[in-house]
């Protein structure tokens, strides 16, 4: 079987849907921003398989900007989630009710 | 490749490199510190004489950095915004436990990538400085780490902020991916072809949705409240005034260099939004008694009457953005600044805490209600003529166009306003005639504070009062779009 652009764009949209689907349906917040990532990857899968398959290699390099883009995130979002934990003793949306109307 | 256009944006990144080792460096005494963010004012200050003063125009980075009118009127907004921030944060800094100086260099270097954002003209460049404001920002929210509700308040934004750059990032993809273009003006050209192309379109929503998030506008306002309560009160300036512009940047830039023939036909979509967004922050809004989170609220509904110069189309809709947006900068900060320095003491920033204000300081009572005013629209101030101008602008495209929907619009924008006068008049009140004020006792401000609110009012009375000079730049900047 001929694998093609559309076969790695579809798990491209299934991993994004996943992820979206772990970021509405659970409540860990370590697992939402797991999911998070698995969300920037799936771009990322897309990005590099448009830029295969199209030979441009535009795709290829901002791939890269998006990968250190996100270790950044993730440095600065899970400082902040175990600062919470510190705080709260809690990594559950369900405990972040400090303000409301 | 110039990169001498790109000056301005290394000066400001060495400037915040140097107040973060200054501090490691030295050692400095907490008193000295603040001596580091006069520095930054007064660096900030002379970049903005000396380098907007005159200025090139050109594209560098093989057309991915593009300094036009646009990118410059947005580069001296932010150039303002982060000094008056900077003051602010000096007023602000003994309720910050540790690290002042990293808060000073994190205004910093958020400032730089505003500027970048300025002059994107191109994903790549368009999705690296959305993340080095978002990212700063998360740090900058949650500065406050022995309150909770500042840490709620980060790890909120930090979700919805990376979920909306997982939209914007994927957008990007796909855009890229049918097109293979990710330059702004080289994807104008190709554009119209792809205009049937369901993927593109998705991939042009999704940007949008990333870019929505930004400006604050329905459905993807649900972090604003929650974050402008918990964030240290210079965050929660720099965000509304800051962050916000930065997306309405970009926002023109991909809707009217990008796409114009996409935009096009999604002005139906435009008009919704932008009234749905105004309705939802002025309703939500009226029941607020904590005023950081009323403000919040009210940024949601003026994120939606900036989107009617959006939605509107053309360049008057652009110039009135633009000049409403240079209004709302000095309104904003005033209001954020009196917030700062009132409610010192205070755990929460409820209403009640201002009253009797008048007799306690003359000047924050009237900049207060100079603020107010302005935000409800009441002439002479600022926001008077800008949302009157862009009402203008609707109407007139309602008119070209004979879409009754503009109509509609203006009048839900008008429904809107009158909403707002009475939580607006609710703060007055709270002010000049609250019936228990238990706390009488005067409130000392400092030079700084006095300078800051000075200039504030005098910027709210001089784009009100002498609306010529900022508008010819605003038509000037809404000319760089090709729209």
């Amino acid at each position: 079987m001929h694998v093609g652009l559309e076969h790695y764009l579809t798990v491209s949209f299934l991993l994004f849907g996943l992820g979206l689907l772990g970021v509405i349906m659970r409540r860990n917040l370590l697992v939402i921003y797991m999911s998070l990532e698995l969300m920037l990857n799936a771009a990322n899968l897309a990005l590099v398989s448009f830029s295969r398959f199209n030979n441009n290699l535009n795709g290829q390099i901002l791939v890269f900007f998006i990968i250190t883009v996100a270790a950044a995130e993730v440095a600065v979002g899970l400082a902040l989630i175990v600062a919470l934990y510190r705080k709260r003793q809690s990594a559950h949306v369900e405990d972040l009710t400090s303000m409301k109307l | 490749m110039n990169a001498s256009l790109m000056s301005l944006e290394i000066w400001v990144i060495a400037l915040g490199v140097v107040l973060m080792l200054a501090d490691f460096g030295f050692g400095l005494a907490p008193e000295r510190r603040r001596f580091l963010a006069y520095l930054a004012i007064a660096t900030l200050g002379t970049l903005l004489i000396t380098n907007l003063g005159n200025y090139t125009t050109g594209t560098a980075f093989n057309g991915s950095f593009v300094e036009d009118t646009l990118a410059v009127f947005f580069k001296r907004f932010f150039l303002v915004a982060a000094m008056l921030v900077l003051f602010m944060s000096v007023e602000f800094s003994d309720r910050i436990a540790g690290g002042i100086t990293e808060y000073y260099s994190l205004i910093v270097f958020a400032l730089s990538g505003m500027l970048f954002a300025a002059s994107a003209n191109d994903f790549a460049m368009l999705f690296v400085s959305i993340e080095l404001i978002t990212i700063t920002f998360y740090v900058l929210t949650s500065f406050q780490r022995g309150r909770l509700i500042s840490l709620e308040a980060g790890v909120k934004y930090l979700i919805l902020g990376a979920l909306s750059s997982a939209f914007l990032v994927f957008g990007i993809a796909l855009v890229w991916g049918t097109t293979g273009q990710l330059n702004f003006n080289k994807l104008a050209l190709v554009a119209a072809q792809f205009e049937t192309n369901k993927i593109f379109l998705l991939g042009v929503l999704f940007v949008l949705v990333g870019l929505g998030f930004k400006i604050a506008a329905f459905p993807f306002q649900i972090w604003a409240p929650d974050v402008y309560q918990g964030a240290p009160t210079p965050t929660t300036a720099f965000l509304a005034v800051g962050s916000k512009a930065a997306g309405f940047v970009l926002l023109l830039r991909v809707l009217f260099t990008a796409l114009p023939d996409i935009a096009k036909h999604w002005a139906d979509l435009l008009i919704v939004i932008s009234g749905i967004t105004i309705l939802y922050g002025n309703l939500c809004a009226l029941p607020q008694r904590n005023l950081k989170r009323l403000l919040g609220y009210s940024s949601i509904a003026h994120a939606g009457y900036l989107l009617l110069g959006v939605a509107a189309l053309s360049v008057s809709g652009q110039a009135a953005l633009l000049y409403y947006l240079a209004g709302y900068l000095f309104t904003v900060v005033a209001a954020f600044l009196v917030i700062c320095v009132v409610m010192r003491h205070l755990d929460n920033e409820d209403i009640s805490a201002l009253a009797g204000l008048h007799q306690r300081s003359p000047l924050l009572a009237v900049t207060m209600t100079l603020a107010m005013v302005s935000l409800a629209g009441i002439p002479p101030m600022a926001g008077f003529f800008g949302k009157f101008l862009l009402l203008k602008a609707v109407i007139q495209q309602g008119a070209i166009n004979h879409n009754h929907g503009y109509y509609c619009l203006a009048f839900t924008a008008l429904v809107g306003v009158v909403i707002s006068l009475y939580y607006y008049f609710g703060v007055i009140r709270a002010i000049y005639w609250s019936p228990n004020t238990p706390d009488l006792s005067p409130i000392p401000l400092s030079g700084p504070v006095k300078f800051s609110v000075c200039v504030c009012i005098a910027g709210m009375f001089w784009i009100g009062l002498f609306p010529s000079v900022v508008f010819n730049l605003a038509t000037e900047a809404a000319k760089a779009l090709s729209l």
